[in-house]
């Protein structure tokens, strides 16, 4: 039937919205301003290089991720995300703090304990090692103080903006930090 | 006597002559050709140029260098980007958090073992999580 809703993103861009357009799955005509923000800071021509040369099945989550970005640099249009990620490396940081002195406490009270039960039972020596489980936690404490860096030489690019973190730090807009659950709203 | 400043990498890259007052030459050195063809490619170099002018002097080379990561993070994950890393932080401090409770937790049932008589000292200072 002729005469189907544009996508937004045609609507916005006056012009024909053809059957296979790039954006029409998703940019629905009832949402406009999810169209109008990435085409503000990414622009149309670029988003539909970007979605071109990805997987079809990954399209609806790289437009998600791109919305994302785009209102994050429209709230914060120095910083971005990543305004973001330096205000959530802080975090990790100071858990991983808090963890580590969690960990010498509880490593402190496993020694006392040992140390007791050696006085107490002279003839039952216990093997000198540390006790398996502060092993098990050690290691644990190892994998949870590694960042994640899956898919690039992250560790370089965080060296190169750590030049203005400290400006970062006292200029952050997110107010709510992006949480698994809430990250494509 | 004529200049010879050299263009930027953004004007090398366009094309074009570089005028002095050149919105992209203090963010896009000649030497770092990569780092506009990056920013470039996921922005386009008007909405680039755009997005410097509406901030103060002051704070555009912030703006590029952020720029210019998320740019980077995009063409090395073209489906989630910067949102990926994010996402990593997140889970990231969800299992610090989680860790950190547990621990806790056996610190308290630590201290009172210690001190079983004592219900107030037996219970441990620290909250899970420190807000900031």
């Amino acid at each position: 039937m002729v005469g189907a809703t544009p996508c937004a993103s045609c609507k916005l861009l006056r012009r024909r919205c053809a059957k296979d357009c790039i954006f029409a799955p998703y940019f629905p005509p009832d949402d406009p301003h999810k169209f109008a923000i990435v085409h503000k800071i990414f622009g149309a021509s670029n988003v539909s290089k970007m979605l071109q040369e990805i997987p079809v099945q990954q399209r609806g989550d790289a437009v998600s991720s791109l919305v994302f970005e785009a209102n994050a640099r429209s709230r914060d249009p120095v910083y971005g995300c990543v305004g973001a990620i330096s205000y959530l490396q802080n975090q990790v940081s100071q858990l991983q703090m808090q963890l580590a002195v969690a960990q010498a406490e509880i490593l402190c009270f496993q020694m006392q304990q040992q140390q007791q039960q050696q006085q107490q039972d002279h003839h039952h020596q216990q093997p000198n090692n540390i006790p398996i489980t502060t092993q098990q936690m050690m290691n644990q404490d190892e994998k949870s103080l590694l960042l994640s860096t899956s898919n690039f030489d992250y560790n370089l690019l965080q060296q190169q903006y750590l030049n203005f973190s400290s400006t970062t730090s006292n200029n952050i807009v997110m107010q709510d930090p992006p949480k698994r659950e809430s990250l494509w709203t | 006597m004529t200049s010879t400043r050299s263009r930027c990498a953004a004007c090398k890259y366009l094309r074009r002559k570089c005028p002095s007052d050149c919105i992209f030459s203090p963010y896009f050195p000649s030497d770092d050709p990569q780092r506009f063809s990056c920013v470039h490619r996921i922005y386009g170099a008007s909405n680039i140029g755009k997005m410097l002018k509406q901030l103060p002097v002051q704070l555009r080379a912030d703006a590029a260098n952020s720029l210019y990561f998320e740019a980077h993070s995009r063409e090395a994950d073209p489906v989630y980007g910067c949102v990926g890393i994010i996402t990593n932080l997140n889970e990231e401090i969800h299992d610090a958090e989680t860790e950190l409770a547990k621990i806790q937790a056996h610190i308290g049932v630590h201290h009172q073992t210690k001190n079983p008589e004592d219900g107030e000292a037996s219970q441990s200072g620290h909250s899970p999580v420190q807000q900031q």
